[in-house]
Order: C-alpha cells, then structure tokens, then sequence
C-alpha cells in the first residue's frame, strides 16, 4: 500500500481558474452542455454524470474579514472504498495505484456505491436506457503510467500536487509546519473514512467549505465487515447445527423404533 | 403409443435438467477462466481517458512545462468572459497576462476576496480558440435603439477607425472614420459624435494639470502619470498604490465625454438628461469597467438625479462589427460621413491618442503653448523619440520659460513596472510619464479585431501608421485648436481646471491594495 499515490489539494493555492474542469472534460472525453454559457454559477458547480470534478466557491468570513476559497470537488478515491465493497458485481475496484475506478461492463446498476459513498460522489445517468454510474477515475492509465491525473498537469498555481501518498502526506505536514500561522493542522484524508488517496490542505475550517467533518476515521467497509465477517461462521455453524439437530433427532427415531420393535408385547393385554 | 409418448417425455425432462447444469459449470468455468487471464480486471481502457489534453501536459511524473492552465476569470467581470465548451488549456491567456501585463503571478496566494484582473482583455487576443471574448452588450444597444423614446447617442474612440474595416476584409490599418460614422447612422444612432472631441479636451485639462504640478501651483508629485488607460488605472491601483497621486486627475476622454453628454450635450441640444442612452465604441475591454466604476456618474451629481450613468453602455469595436452584419450592413459598400457637431470635431492630437506616445505627444504640443503662448516648433508635431513600438521610450524638449521638459512612454504593464519601480525609487528625471496597458496603445487593445491571434508587430505597425497618416494630414494638429472644445470652455466650463470642470472632468482614485498581497517581482 506504500506505493499507492494520492494527490494533495492545497485550497490556499487555488485561484478558480477551473482549468482542472476543463482537463476532465478534454481527457474523459465527457459531453460539454451545450447552455454551459448560460447556465448559473450554482448549476456549473454540480458534479454531474458529465461533470467529474468541480471547482466550488465559497465566501467565508477570515479574521473578520471576508474572503473567497475554493474547492476542487471530485472522487477522494478512499483507501477502503465503501462503494467497492457494496458493489456485489464488482464493477468498482480499488487498484494497487489507487484509483477507484468504475467498470460499466460489470455494474448491473443496483446504486448501492451511490448509497454506500459517505462524499455523495458517484452520479447516476438516470436519462439514459441504459444507464452508468459515473465519477472521477483519476485518469487511471495516467497514472499507471507515472503521468499526473489530466487536473494535476494542467494546473497553474501548484494547488494540485500529485505523487506517492506517503511521499505527499509529509509534504503536508511540512507545509503546515513551515506556516503554522497559515494553515488548519489538519489533512483532510489522511484518516477521514480510513484514508483517502486525495488529501487537503486548507487555512480556514474544513466544515466551513462544504467538507464533510462527521465521517469516521474507521474505514466504512469495517463496519459491515463486523457483521458480515460472521457470514461463513453461521452459514457453516448454522448448516452444522441443523445437520447434529438432524442426526439427534435421526438418532432417536431409531433408537425409539428400535426400542419399539424389541419392545416386550404389552403385557397387561 | 403410449410407452413411447411417455419416454419421449421422460427425455425432454432429462434434457433441460442436464441443460440447467451444463449452463451452470460453463457460467463457472468462464468465470474461472475469467479471473484467471485477468479478463474480470480492470483494463485502463475502461476508465475515463477517452479524449485528449494538450501535449505539454503528456509528460512523464511532474516533469515542468512552459505553461499551464489559464487565467482566472470570475463569472461577473463586466469586460470579459470565457466560453468553457471552447478551451483547450493552451495556457496562452496565462502567458500573456502573466509576461506582457504582469498581472497573473505577481501576487501571493492566496487569494483574498476578488480575482486579480485589470480587464485588459489582452487575454482575448491571445486565445487561439476564441474562448475568450469580450461581454457582450449588443442586445442592450439593439433595445435602447428600438426604444423611441431613447436619445440614444454614440462615441467613438481614436483607435476604432483604424481597425473596424479589418472586420470587413480590409487590410490592417484602413482608415474607415467617414464609413464608419455612416454605417453607426445606418444603425439608427440619433447623433454619432467623437471620443477624438474628448481627447482634445483631455489634453487641456492634462496640459493644464501639467503645468501646475511643474510651477507648483497644484501640490501633487511629478512624474505625472497619465490617466486614459483604465487597466493601467486598475494596475496601479492594485500594484502601486503608493504612486496613486502621480496619477493625472483628469478622465479619460470616454468618461469626460460621457459626463458632458448627459450635461453640456443636453442643454445644449434640450434634452433630457434621463432619456439620453450615453453608448461608446471603444477598442478596449477595461472601458466596460471603467464606465461602471460607482463614481462615474458625475452627470447625476449635476442634476441630482439618481441612476444617472455618465456612460450606459460601452461596444468593442468587435462588438461594433457584429452589431453591423447582423443588420447586414457591409461597412466598405458605404460612402464617408462626418460626425455630428458639438462634440464631433477633432484635431490631429486627438487622433494619435490611440497610438502608444500618442497622448504625450499631444500634451507637449499643448503644453508648449499653454507655457510659451506660441505654437510649438516642428519637433512637438513629429516626436519621433516617443513613437514606435520600443517598450520603454524617453524624449527631452526644451520648453522656454520652463526648461527641459522630460517625458516616458510605456506600454504593455510589464513594460510599466520598470517604469514605476523607477519612480518608486526616486530615480525617475521624468515631468510626464504615459502609460498604456495594451502593448502598442489602443490600437492594439483587448476589444480591437483579431485580425493576428496573438496580435503581431506587422498589424500594430499599420495601424500605427494609419494614425500618425491622418494626424499629418490635418490643419489642425493641436488640441487648444479645436474650436468646438474652446466653445465648450466659452460657453459651459469657462476654463481649463474651474470648478466645474475640475466637478465633471475630474476624478480619483482609490487603493485596492487590499484586494491582494502584492509581490513587486515574479518569484518561481
């Protein structure tokens, strides 16, 4: 797991460009909306079937004084992904590179990860026949290619910084020592949901920029795996108990019938 | 009969029975088989990555590039805005605002509550794909001019007429200013007047200005910044704060004009000053933000009326060419007309604001008169030292009774901080200083035609020339000739810097040195 890789936003660097956007939309090949000119702000800023990551805003109060941050949204890509261990068809798969990445040939379309995902992440195509679950697939064959995510390369500002998860958390830890004035002490996903292959960095608090402070640090699979774990024990100590339940009651039949049989004839007849 | 009919039965049975378990240990074996070879596993193909992205971003690891991205534009910039459906992250947007208006990058991150932008548009004339373009308010044109009851009049800056006939297949620099006034009529423009009348009456109020701050009778410091730029405007303000009383008092010509439409215009004319729709053309994106500054609206303070805008509505010269072929009108089918008068005559000095040098130029010919009492010498009509397309251009003239007056030019913001960190220095023998934000002056502005994407030296060369050929060509090459703008001081402001004047044609500014954390040079 030391080699998986993650990708740092640093919030303090972002300036809103969206180049990130426009990335995602150029590499994945995704629909652009034609009224994308004239949609509102509100309506650009969702993630979308068609839309894997966005760039959300935020005017907040700092010191007292007001000042706007941003925040690249798309798939954190956990470390022990909920929505893979819903998916019973294994459409969603956790790679050794980490991308959690989605197989529409194997999805049957149940939405379990839909449920099971505690960012709300994956979309649903519900206008299509045929439809797909979709979210951000941090551009697997570039990274399993040694390239930044098609987001991390095109960024100007050094917000989007890509590279070994663990390489990454301690430049984490580094910026925040080396400005301790400037940034939260905190790296949203390093323990967030057990860990996320996408960290955060930011200088104001994370639950003030839409960043979901209530997830556990115990990874979400762990929770359904305290009761699934015991699947295999009751199916087999339930099958085996049933099968001595049978053999005693078998047994005893036998032994009645067999008492029956050699029984002495009544003799009180 | 029957044996048989039932045996058949019998086999049918076993048929599916054994088709039921065939099916389920071939589903087994392909799925064996599956997981085996790898088939079930995820191939890379699969998932995402079915377009493309630029090539400098196809490099191994985090390999640098020469550029990235694109500049930040926030979805309310009144000059600009971006079409996301047509980016392809060249990064030439970036490029241009960060090395020739060194905007983008000359700021510490991060961000405070707005995105650094000075509205320039160069950005516009850099974007291969046309993502970027100016605002458009054509459609509000098209409504104030079906409007009967609008007096819906229009300005025209120096630089349009040299670069609107490009839109119509003209080469470069044709001077189309009688076609272009023609086709403004065609649109149903009730008077179509000339930003050049305002420009004249710039460079007596700047001349003016000028000279005061050099005898002392007005205590502000030299150098004297000039004032017609609004992006350089905006600039300093952000970057160089502390300079902000260098900066001329003066409007620029397009606020000036705008302030005496609804004013001296509509006495003069009788019209209200409600119904008036104050339009310009202008081949710059920033005027779009200048017009909205909040303390352009000195006509309202004039009439105390509320909602008063000294100018409503500013085209681009793009703009401008789109509004014509959508009524169809072919600009080079037309015949020349004049402007409309009393705020339609100009002078040669007018005429070569649009030009870098161009303003300097002007000024020091009225400057020379307004020291001296006489006309300036054959040098002030041909200041070549200030002309041309050098990045930073130095001149000195002798001025009797005053001494050398020594005067800069620069264009392009980047250009302009050699200049500022000069004068922030102490280290500038400058009297008077232009500054244009757009590499070339307004010739070459966010709002011009995009004839050559990015805009060469070749096609601000021609319109330069077209300029200076026009300027040349005049009897009148001096701004203090212009005799509509001396029966405007006659009749309405008097004189030169009067209390009026200093009301309508004047104006300051204000630091937006909050709106960022400067840094004076790019680091990494």
């Amino acid at each position: 797991m030391s080699d998986t890789k993650g990708v740092l936003v640093d919030i303090t660097r972002c300036i809103d460009c969206e180049s990130c956007v426009v990335a995602c939309r150029l590499y994945n090949g995704l629909e652009v909306k034609d009224n994308s000119v004239e949609q509102t702000q509100a309506e650009k800023d969702k993630l979308a079937t068609d839309k894997w990551t966005v760039v959300q805003k935020y005017k907040i109060e700092k010191n007292g004084n007001a000042v706007r941050r941003f925040v690249k949204e798309q798939c954190l890509h956990c470390l022990e992904p909920a929505c893979a261990s819903a998916c019973f068809s294994k459409a969603f798969q956790k790679t050794p590179e980490g991308p959690v990445v989605y197989n529409e040939k194997l999805c049957v379309g149940c939405r379990y990860c839909m449920i099971a995902c505690p960012f709300e992440i994956p979309r649903y195509e519900w206008d299509k026949a045929f439809p797909r679950v979709q979210k951000c697939q941090m551009c697997l064959a570039r990274v399993a290619g040694n390239q930044m995510p098609a987001c991390a390369s095109v960024c100007p500002t050094g917000a989007i910084a890509f590279g070994n998860r663990e390489e990454l958390l301690k430049e984490a830890r580094s910026r925040i020592a080396a400005n301790p004035g400037l940034y939260v002490n905190h790296i949203y996903g390093e323990k967030e949901a057990g860990g996320t292959s996408w960290l955060y960095l930011s200088d104001v608090p994370f639950e003030q920029l839409g960043f979901r402070t209530d997830v556990p640090y115990r990874p979400i699979p762990d929770y359904t795996w305290q009761v699934l774990r015991w699947t295999p024990h009751i199916f087999i100590g339930w099958g085996a108990l049933l099968t001595g339940m049978y053999m005693y009651t078998r047994r005893r039949a036998e032994v009645q019938a067999e008492e029956e049989m050699y029984a002495p004839v009544d003799k009180d007849e | 009969m029957k044996d048989s009919k039932s045996g058949l039965n019998e086999k049918k049975t076993m048929d599916r029975r054994s088709f039921f378990k065939k099916m389920i240990a071939g589903a087994g074996l392909v799925g064996v088989a599956g997981s085996l070879t790898g088939c079930l596993r995820q191939s890379p193909e699969q998932t995402g990555g079915q377009g493309w992205l630029p090539y400098q971003y196809n490099v191994a690891g985090n390999l640098p590039a020469q550029v990235r991205g694109r500049v930040p534009i926030d979805a309310d910039n009144p000059s600009i805005v971006r079409d996301d459906r047509k980016c392809i992250l060249c990064g030439q947007c970036l490029e241009v605002c960060e090395n020739i208006e060194s905007v983008y990058g000359y700021y510490n991150l991060p961000v405070i509550d707005e995105t650094i932008c000075v509205n320039c548009g160069q950005c516009s004339m850099a974007c291969p794909s046309g993502a970027i373009s100016e605002r458009d308010d054509t459609k509000k044109v098209f409504e104030a001019l079906e409007d009967p009851d609008k007096f819906v009049l229009i300005q025209t800056a120096p630089a349009t007429r040299v670069a609107l006939g490009e839109e119509f297949g003209l080469p470069a620099g044709t001077w189309v200013e009688g076609k272009q006034v023609a086709a403004l009529r065609r649109l149903g423009f009730d008077a179509v007047l000339d930003t050049n009348f305002s420009a004249d009456l710039t460079i007596m109020e700047e001349a003016t200005e000028l000279v005061k701050r050099i005898t002392g009778e007005v205590k502000k410091p030299l150098p004297q910044f000039t004032s017609c730029s609004p992006g350089w405007v905006k600039f300093c303000e952000y970057f160089y704060p502390e300079l902000i009383p260098n900066i001329s008092t003066c409007k620029s010509p397009q606020q000036m004009f705008g302030a005496l439409a609804k004013t001296y215009y509509a006495k003069k004319r009788g019209i209200a000053p409600e119904s008036i729709v104050s339009v310009s053309v202008m081949p710059c994106t920033a005027k779009k933000f200048e017009a909205q500054r909040p303390e352009m609206n000195d006509s309202a303070k004039y009439w105390k009326i509320d909602n008063l805008r000294d100018v409503d509505i500013v085209l681009t010269t793009r703009e401008l060419a789109r509004m014509l072929k959508a009524k169809h009108i072919d600009l080079t089918s037309l015949p020349d007309e004049n402007y409309d008068s009393l705020m339609g005559e100009d002078t040669g000095a007018a005429i070569i604001f649009g030009a870098t040098g161009g303003v300097m130029e002007a000024a020091a010919r009225t400057a020379y008169f307004l020291v001296t009492g006489n006309e300036p010498p054959e040098l002030f009509l041909n200041l070549a030292p200030v002309r041309g397309l050098a990045g930073v251009k130095e001149a000195e003239a002798e001025i009797p009774g005053v001494g050398t007056l020594r005067v800069a030019v620069c264009h392009g913001m980047a250009n302009g901080r050699k200049v500022l960190d000069a004068v922030r220095d102490g280290k500038a023998p400058w009297h008077f200083v232009e500054f244009m934000n757009c590499p070339g002056g307004c010739i070459a502005g966010g709002g011009q035609p995009r004839t050559a994407v990015p805009p060469t030296d070749a096609v601000r060369e021609q319109r330069l020339a077209s300029l200076y050929r026009a300027d040349a060509s005049l009897a009148k090459r001096k701004s203090h000739q212009n005799e509509e703008v001396a029966a405007l001081y006659r009749d309405f402001l008097e004189h030169p810097m009067s209390e009026l004047a200093e009301e309508l044609l004047h104006t300051d500014y204000h630091s937006r040195a909050d709106k960022l954390k400067r840094l004076l040079t790019r680091v990494g």
